[in-house]
């Protein structure tokens, strides 16, 4: 009796240092990485936070830690700032540029995403060599292809796109098509759209090649056109995946800076968040104006998700 | 006679068959699509290999008449007029991207091992908080990382402009994330039952992850490699923010450099644009199955 229960515990024992020699050599392996992504990532986010409610420029930059309190003066600044606030039809400002930029570019890399998913469904030959390159544009450097753009748009007679609408009388004198106010905001969406439609074809198309095939062919037998497939099976099964993606390259939209910086600079009515808060901190070197910009754009992240959890989320659950 | 219009009636029946306009419309899709993705490309690639004069001309010249090395010759031979010296910027690309993407895996695969295999408090709360890193702009971390580590290198003594080091500590940072996702949600795949065997028969935890679970591993780590290397290789701001020596400049920022120079050369900024694109395309087509599949399933920030 006695010594069963010596075992036991002895058992019990064994397993306990195990549990807790596991959970040490776990924190030991994970540590670097905590270490790197806190120190370089988390703690920041806090201190920006710490930043925007005080006086920072390139005089006090060495010593951070004793600038001047400034209390809410950064984001009065900020929210006074033309470049911030929406002023007219002509100068919508960077809150609301940035929310019509990242909106519809979403939309058009969904729409465009999904329309090569269908075209790269069907069995072709050399299938896996268009999916190959269909996917050239989202894994290019943004620098090159930013430029390349750039160049295609050249506002000389010799760009491209001047050329060929010269050539078809559709223009009679060049244009500078990036530096058109009304116009740029389209062709970075356009950009945007071109660019990153690979990343929601490749989603839909892992979520096009589960669909059941039995579901369309008891369509076909009860008569159903290709529309109507696509209308009552494709486009249910592949709600969720849509959703997904809508909300991520939101999300990254939304904070995208290199894009519309080597694009347009974030001039003629393309200015958003990221480069504005860009100019701020390196442009005039007011770090605390630029960290509340930041601030005010992640505050505007974290409720639209609080918002769309609430709803969104709630009604698909349902 | 009447056999022969017969043959021909099937014949044109069968290409009517053929080219329905279902067929058609894809055709004519796929066409544009293909159109729309390669020109760019075609174009960088072209005018990489023309002459000043061709670029200058008064209409886009879309085929080269020959391949000029002009652009080529400016990047990289020190008697050209402006020589560029962007073998120097090429080394510090890789030199910046390579050690990235080689700790980001080393990292990755200790930490997602423990957060997929080993219990521990407080493993749900660090996943969520490494991921929390999702919804931070870069642009909003770099304000508070400049004046930190500008602080911390004043009173250690180090530089913090134009420190390859520190701009790969930043990329590490971004990418770790990222890659312990993708990792953890691949040692999920993996069979416990296949290491529970190797520890019973006598094998200590960290022998079980070097012999079993990490040849297991390799094609995730290869596609988290590549995937860290590719955003290393590709990144902007970062470095345009903490690279202020031409020298130390890597290739995109350079890049930049050249394209903002007050006599615009396209020819060159092209040349750079196609030596950058071209290994990332390379590897990207090498290890194309591996890669999508991780694409879909980690949803690399970009």
């Amino acid at each position: 009796m006695a010594t069963s229960s010596t075992s036991r515990r002895k058992l019990l024992n064994f397993k306990h240092s195990l549990a807790a020699s596991e959970a040490r050599l776990a924190w030991w392996l994970i540590l670097p990485t905590v270490l790197i992504v806190f120190g370089l990532v988390l703690f920041p986010a806090f201190f920006s936070i710490w930043i925007s409610f005080h006086d920072v420029g390139l005089k006090n930059l060495n010593d951070v830690f004793h600038a001047p309190w400034v209390g809410l003066d950064n984001y009065r600044l900020v929210f006074n700032d033309f470049a911030f606030k929406f002023e007219s039809l002509q100068n919508w400002g960077a809150a609301v540029t940035t929310v019509v930029y990242s909106v519809l570019s979403t939309i058009f890399v969904l729409l465009i995403g999904l329309l090569a998913a269908l075209l790269l469904n069907r069995k072709f030959i050399g299938r896996g060599i268009a999916r190959g390159i269909f996917l050239f544009p989202y894994i290019a450097p943004v620098v090159s292809v930013a430029f390349v753009w750039r160049w295609l748009l050249d506002p000389r007679p010799s760009g491209v796109l001047n050329h060929i609408l010269i050539s078809l009388g559709l223009l009679e004198n060049a244009r500078a098509f990036l530096a058109t106010r009304g116009l740029a905001i389209w062709l970075v969406i356009l950009f945007q759209a071109w660019r990153y439609f690979p990343f929601a074809m490749l989603m839909l198309l892992a979520r096009l090649q589960a669909i059941d095939e039995a579901l369309y062919e008891a369509a076909s037998v009860d008569g159903a056109s290709i529309w109507q497939k696509f209308l009552f099976i494709t486009l249910p099964e592949l709600r969720y995946v849509m959703g997904a993606i809508f909300l991520l390259r939101l999300l990254w939209t939304f904070n995208k800076f290199d894009d519309i910086w080597l694009l347009t600079g974030g001039g003629y009515g393309t200015n958003v968040l990221p480069v504005l808060t860009f100019q701020f901190s390196f442009g005039s070197f007011d770090f605390g104006k630029g960290s509340a910009t930041a601030m005010i754009q992640l505050v505007a992240l974290i409720l639209f998700l609080a918002i769309y959890a609430s709803t969104v989320m709630r009604q698909s659950g349902e | 006679m009447a056999e022969r219009t017969l043959v021909k009636r099937s014949f044109l029946d069968q290409l009517a068959l053929h080219l329905s306009w279902n067929r058609l419309l894809f055709a004519l899709g796929f066409f544009i699509f293909i159109a729309m993705i390669l020109f760019p490309f075609y174009w960088m690639v072209s005018s990489s290999f023309k002459s000043g004069a061709e670029i200058a001309g008064r209409a886009p010249v879309y085929f080269p008449s020959s391949l000029q090395l002009d652009a080529y010759r400016e990047l990289f031979d020190p008697a050209s007029p402006h020589f560029q010296n962007f073998s120097k910027n090429i080394l510090n690309s890789i030199l910046i991207s390579v050690p990235t993407a080689l700790l980001a895996v080393i990292l990755s695969t200790m930490g997602s091992y423990a957060i997929a295999r080993l219990t521990f408090k407080g493993r749900g709360f660090m996943l969520n908080s490494i991921l929390i890193v999702y919804l931070f702009p870069g642009i909003l971390l770099i304000i508070p990382l400049f004046a930190l580590l500008s602080q911390l290198g004043n009173s250690l003594g180090f530089q913090v402009q134009d420190n390859l080091n520190v701009l790969m500590l930043t990329y590490l940072a971004q990418t770790l994330p990222v890659a312990l996702y993708m990792l953890t949600n691949y040692f999920h795949t993996i069979p416990v039952e296949i290491e529970e065997a190797a520890l019973i028969d006598g094998c200590s935890r960290l022998q079980v992850i070097w012999r079993v679970t990490l040849p297991l591993a390799i094609p995730a780590l290869v596609t988290v490699g590549i995937y860290t290397f590719m955003i290393a290789w590709n990144e902007f701001l970062y470095a345009f923010v903490f690279l202020n020596d031409r020298s130390m400049f890597t290739m995109p920022i350079k890049l930049n450099t050249i394209f903002n120079d007050p006599s615009p050369r396209p020819n060159v900024v092209m040349a750079a644009s196609t030596i950058m694109t071209l290994p990332v395309i390379v590897l990207f087509l090498a290890f194309e199955r591996f890669l999508t599949q991780g694409l879909t399933a980690g949803g690399v920030k970009g």
